[in-house]
């Protein structure tokens, strides 16, 4: 096939990703550090961002706050489905456009499913803010996968047929096999994967629990890997079934233990949804694309995440008996003895 | 049995989707209003159904109620297999989902969907007049499901000849084949459920075809809520309205908080 003036790489292209882990300290080496040191160190601008976890399920929430705290600038996400994560940087951009930009986005759903549409989007979308890429659920978690596999592109029959294919880089070719069409996808390696996770040890070795998401392909992908983790073990405990680690150490470049790191989505095992927060904050968001003033979601920015030092501190803005209760939540669903 | 006199249009829509559902085989469970009908299915006449969720959830129970997602704890729990999005959607692309179970924003007369964008495309594509969510699984689940059921509220703006993107392939442009020789696997659209009534896809042209009723609406009124012509069964039925165990059911049951099934304005 030949070469496509259209085709490009955003975040690493194959050779450049495999560069990158050459030439990384893949030394087993203490990892901690604090978010503000993590993000200083590995988002920078114009980085192509992976974001773990799925909708609002186990996404990296603490380290999207740290960066909207620091600012940022011509971010591309990449992300299969998210809610919170993206909501939270397009109204960091709304309301701070000096300070918070994205730039492009490839995804292949933006929205919070029983808490409703994603208004963000639409307004960043309907008024041609940012460029942005279709996919697939399967189409970007395979990407990420190709980038992991170390290889420029992954066959899938996911674009097939539809617009997909038409307005991203997808190529359908013959099958050399089979001969029939089957769609090409470029392989995703963002600068920087950011990912929440259950337990981690110092080193960056990683357990999940529920759904894997894309976590573990993002991370391999990833030229570098934030990892933030509900529960910070030693070595010895988080090895105990070495199965269980779903990301490696040497795929991971800092290691914040951040509990709630994902609130007010939820985190197998340990809380469930604060619908009440998701929602108000998506109502502050909506009145805006209506032509309504910003004044009430530059508030809530000031004082949950411009106003406060860490994010340690958002979550002390919280009911005690709120954060109980969404635990509970989550016990419910996930009971456990002891 | 007792005739609910106060069901919602999206009640009737998971009534319908749920008893389309068949006991003891795999669906591949979009969000919203599938879920629902899913759970509603488990809990009447399929007892053995086995819903696959795109976060990965293979066959869960379901024991503690409706997921708010489709990557919801509520999904981990009891499941018979669970990893992540590439696994659930390469089991789908082997064939292990005998059903797709999918909702759209706008659909065409071969049961092509869209959940991209409406306005003027391709110019508009990257400053649409509307821009919707973005396909999630729905695409995959089109593309590689053995059939799929669809669910798409009936109105004329929703019911188009040319869709504004085309997210999730259907039968394509109905000529034979035309799934086969775009690369994709399975048999397509196999119900569209809206909230006038059930449609099929009639075999030679792949067009969709009403084929049962809900109440209060007639085989007129359904075409005049359609923007293009609809095929019609010779053997057209009524649906029969909601039970007001299956409406008590679905409010106290499966959606007690209304997560996706709106309670009606009091």
């Amino acid at each position: 096939m030949e070469k496509d003036a259209k085709m490009f790489w955003t975040g690493l292209s194959p050779d450049e990703a495999r560069e990158a882990l050459v030439n990384k300290d893949k030394s087993m080496r203490d990892k901690r550090m604090t978010l503000k040191e993590a993000v200083s160190e590995f988002v920078n601008a114009g980085d192509n961002v992976g974001i773990g976890g799925f909708v609002n399920v186990r996404q990296p929430i603490a380290i999207i706050h740290e960066i909207i705290r620091k600012g940022f600038k011509d971010l591309i996400l990449s992300f299969h489905s998210a809610g919170m994560a993206p909501e939270l940087l397009a109204g960091a951009m709304m309301v701070r456009p000096d300070h918070c930009s994205i730039k492009r986005i490839e995804l292949a759903y933006w929205g919070h499913e029983g808490f409703g549409l994603s208004q963000a989007w639409r307004y960043l979308a309907e008024r041609g803010m940012i460029e942005f890429e279709d996919w697939s659920n399967y189409n970007m978690s395979a990407r990420f996968k190709a980038g992991a596999m170390g290889l420029p592109f992954i066959p899938t029959r996911g674009p097939l047929g539809g617009d997909i294919c038409n307005t991203s880089r997808t190529k359908v070719i013959d099958c050399p096999f089979t001969g029939r069409p089957i769609g090409l996808l470029p392989a995703s390696n963002p600068n920087v994967g950011l990912i929440h996770v259950q337990a981690a040890d110092m080193y960056g070795n990683c357990i999940i629990r529920g759904t894997d998401a894309t976590c573990a392909e993002i991370a391999m992908a990833s030229a570098h890997t934030i990892v933030t983790c509900e529960q910070l073990v030693s070595h010895e405990l988080l090895v105990t079934n070495p199965k269980d680690i779903m990301i490696p150490f040497p795929a991971v470049d800092a290691v914040v233990k951040v509990p709630f790191g994902a609130y007010p989505g939820a985190c197998r095992r340990h809380y469930y949804f604060n619908s009440d927060h998701i929602l108000e904050f998506l109502g502050l968001i909506a009145p805006i694309c209506k032509g309504g003033s910003s004044d009430a979601l530059k508030a809530w920015y000031d004082e949950f995440i411009f106003g406060v030092e860490s994010f340690e501190d958002y979550i002390d803005k919280f009911q005690t008996k709120k954060l109980f209760a969404d635990q509970a939540a989550e016990s419910y669903n996930c009971e456990r003895l002891a | 049995m007792t005739v609910s006199t106060d069901y919602t249009a999206q009640e009737i829509i998971v009534v319908a989707g749920a008893k389309v559902l068949e006991n003891n085989k795999i669906v591949f469970v979009g969000t919203g209003l599938p879920m629902v009908a899913t759970l509603l299915a488990i809990h009447t006449h399929a007892p053995g159904l086995i819903p696959v969720f795109e976060a990965g959830a293979v066959g869960p129970p379901l024991k503690h109620g409706l997921p708010t997602s489709v990557g919801d704890s509520k999904t981990f729990t009891g499941a018979s297999y669970l990893k992540g999005l590439n696994s659930a959607f390469e089991l789908t692309q082997r064939g292990f989902a005998d059903f797709g179970f999918i909702g759209g924003a706008e659909v065409d007369m071969y049961g092509n969907l869209n959940s991209t964008m409406m306005g003027d495309y391709p110019e508009g594509y990257l400053k649409p007049k509307v821009r919707l969510p973005g396909s999630g699984g729905a695409s995959d689940m089109a593309a590689s499901c053995d059939r799929t059921i669809l669910i798409v509220p009936h109105d004329k703006k929703k019911f188009n000849e040319k869709l504004s993107y085309m997210t999730s392939p259907g039968h394509l442009d109905g000529s034979p084949d035309a799934r086969y020789k775009a690369g994709m696997q399975g048999k397509g659209p196999y119900r569209l459920i809206t909230t006038k009534g059930i449609f099929d896809f009639e075999e030679k042209t792949k067009r969709m075809r009403l084929i049962s009723i809900f109440p209060g609406e007639t085989v007129e009124s359904i075409q005049a809520a359609t923007g293009f012509e609809l095929l019609i069964a010779d053997n057209v039925t009524q649906f029969a309205a909601p039970t007001a165990e299956e409406v008590r059911m679905i409010r106290e049951e499966v959606d007690p908080l209304g997560i996706f099934v709106k309670r009606a304005a009091k």
